[in-house]
């Protein structure tokens, strides 16, 4: 039986999903990319068989130059093929990375409609939740976690990274909640997002999926602003290489 | 398929080179230069006084280091490259023209112009701004006219009515051999890819008529040829793309080349380094030459006129004729009138023509080239 590999190189993670031909997972593998990650790419391919593999996430070219036999896709599309085999009704997505955000407009069969997607700016991605919960002494799982409990809503205005970390010192400074902070910190994430989707559609719920879509606060605060339905699909951070594997495992259906 | 260079004078893909050496013949021929920045700058004027316009350099990244230790950082590319440029004085155009032609397009090349004619005698043009009131076409008129008056005494040159008139008929001979050259690009798949587009544009705009239409005759010569021949770029399902918004060249050439490494064709560079440039006709044999290009000057669907409908308009006229599977809007960062602009004309391409739209927000860096290839190939397989 043939096997379809999708490899999902991130700026933070790299997932690997082995599908079979009807689409069932064989395989799941998660590991960090660090700075060489196309050794890390190599390190879990190994050991892992596969007939056909596509590579999607801001290292597929590498990964292409690299890999002669690949394919590629953008994680815009993978991330798309990935929801709908779970939420198979799906018409908008939110995929919060490690570098990139991205909202996704889907059509009736499940094909992308329109997208949005950040400029250069680490703003409102993985990244910056990264920066900030460390700025403040929480872990990335309690990061979340404390936002979520804060009692009361504080404001941070700056967008970029850079001055949201002088606006948290002066903030910690001035003897503000940590907790509150932390909440303000997801607050402005959520509102870059939230502009986003609504360039791209205005109804229906949102799957959230990518890194970030693990973070309880960040959901919460979504369906909060938007009054719309925030569905997480399980392991969110495995949409991209799944729907990689996914449509070759389609194509190969296709062509059998 | 191996396609034969369309000029074939070694310079091609290097336009800035060909055109520098055409700007040295004139220079050595005693000819005086003044130095353009923008599509406003009535070159028909120009022309009708014996002098040459050369467009200056803006599109380079490496000067901008320099432009920055004045300017304020978070201003558009094209300004401070501009300035960069000036200051350190490496525009070899900038330095073979004898004075400046500005115009008020925008605040920030406004201000920039206050520091520049510090450098080099500058003239700087009110433009209208509000196209379709009926002053605008009296006032830039006048502002025609002053310009006149200005080169008239740095050049000690004239203008008649007459040289006016015969400047204005090349020019429209030229412009509608261009127009003919960009069919091409309409041909399915087209004949022309932006490279030769951008070498023959580039070429074109400082080239007086005479001096254009035998070349463009003999370009549209081979293209038959190549038709005939059934050379073309890309394939059939190559995606055709129309690439409006800011000017595009040099560093900011990006967008094109990613757009080609994507798989697509750029099938209309619309914008005053594209097709723009050579749109329009200048009325000829009127009793007011000056107004008659005053008049095809105020139909520039530039972002910096409002209401500028025109810009619709003229985006239908080139969806229709040259078919193109999606419109990328390339904005560069800090051009406020292009960025906000960017929602009109997203909503419009969109409903009026069922077409995908993506606008690109960017400078001269290149640091964003993995972010704008996921965009461009994002969109490339929403066609597919």
């Amino acid at each position: 039986m043939k096997v379809y590999a999708g490899i999902d190189i991130g700026s933070r993670t790299i997932e690997l999903v082995v599908v079979d031909i009807q689409g069932n997972i064989m395989d799941f593998i998660q590991t960090d990319t660090g700075f060489d990650p196309i050794t890390e790419a190599s390190r879990i391919l190994a050991g892992v068989p596969h007939d056909q593999i596509m590579a999607t996430g801001y290292g597929r070219g590498l990964f292409e130059t690299a890999f002669d036999d690949a394919q590629t896709i953008t994680e815009i599309k993978a991330h798309a093929r990935g929801v709908v085999s779970i939420f198979p009704g799906a018409t908008t997505i939110l995929d919060i990375g490690g570098q990139d955000s991205k909202a996704i407009a889907l059509n009736n069969g499940g094909r992308v409609k329109k997208f949005e997607m950040n400029d250069r700016c680490a703003a409102g991605t993985g990244k910056f939740l990264e920066i900030m919960a460390k700025n403040l002494g929480f872990s990335i799982d309690e990061f979340g976690v404390a936002a979520l409990d804060a009692k009361n809503d504080l404001s941070i205005n700056s967008m970029c990274t850079v001055f949201a970390e002088s606006e948290v010192t002066s903030l910690i400074a001035k003897g503000a909640d940590r907790k509150e902070i932390a909440r303000g910190l997801h607050l402005s994430v959520v509102k870059r997002a939230a502009g986003m989707i609504n360039r791209v559609s205005s109804l229906g719920p949102i799957v959230f999926s990518g890194g970030v879509a693990n973070n309880p606060c960040i959901k919460a605060l979504i369906s909060q602003k938007l009054g719309r339905q925030v569905l997480v699909p399980e392991m969110p951070q495995r949409m991209g290489a799944l729907g990689a594997a996914l449509i070759l495992a389609e194509k190969a259906s296709e062509s059998d | 398929m191996n396609i034969e260079p369309l000029m074939n004078d070694g310079f091609d893909g290097e336009p800035a080179r060909r055109v520098l050496r055409y700007m040295e013949g004139h220079k050595e021929k005693g000819h005086p230069i003044v130095g353009i920045y923008c599509g406003y700058a009535p070159i028909e004027l120009i022309y009708a006084m014996g002098i040459v316009p050369t467009v200056l350099c803006a599109f380079s990244k490496a000067p901008i280091p320099s432009a920055e230790a004045i300017l304020p950082a978070n201003l558009c590319p094209l300004i401070k490259s501009s300035y960069g440029f000036i200051l350190e004085g490496t525009c070899p155009f900038f330095s073979m023209s004898s004075a400046i032609i500005a115009e008020t397009t925008c605040d920030g090349k406004k201000k920039m112009f206050e520091l520049a004619a510090q450098v080099k005698p500058l003239h700087v043009m009110d433009l209208p701004q509000l196209p379709d009131e009926v002053e605008a076409l009296d006032n830039w008129t006048v502002m025609i006219r002053k310009l006149q008056g200005f080169l008239e005494k740095t050049y000690h040159t004239k203008a008649t009515d007459q040289t006016i008139e015969t400047a204005i008929q090349k020019t429209n001979r030229k412009n509608s051999m261009m127009r003919k050259f960009y069919d091409y690009a309409a041909i399915h798949p087209p004949v022309i890819n932006w490279q030769e587009m951008y070498d023959v544009g580039f070429l074109a705009l400082p080239s007086t008529g005479d001096e254009m239409i035998p070349l463009l005759e003999t370009l549209l010569e081979k293209l038959d040829k190549r038709v005939e021949q059934g050379v073309h770029y890309g394939s059939p399902e190559s995606p055709r793309v129309l690439v409006t918004g800011c000017p595009v060249g040099g560093d900011a050439l990006k967008i094109f080349k990613i757009i080609e490494a994507a798989g697509g064709l750029v099938v209309v560079p619309d914008a005053c380094t594209g097709i723009k440039a050579f749109m329009g006709k200048i009325e000829e044999n009127t009793p007011d030459p000056v107004r008659a290009i005053a008049q095809r000057y105020l139909e520039i669907p530039c972002a910096c006129m409002t209401p500028n409908d025109r810009r619709l308009s003229s985006l239908s006229e080139m969806i229709e004729k040259f078919k193109p599977d999606a419109v990328v809007d390339f904005v560069l960062t800090a051009c406020h009138s292009y960025n906000v602009e960017a929602y009109k004309v997203g909503e419009y391409v969109g409903e009026r023509h069922g077409l995908p739209y993506l606008k690109i927000e960017s400078d001269y860096s290149d640091n964003d080239e993995g972010q704008i290839r996921t965009k461009i190939e994002a969109l490339f397989e929403i066609l597919g």
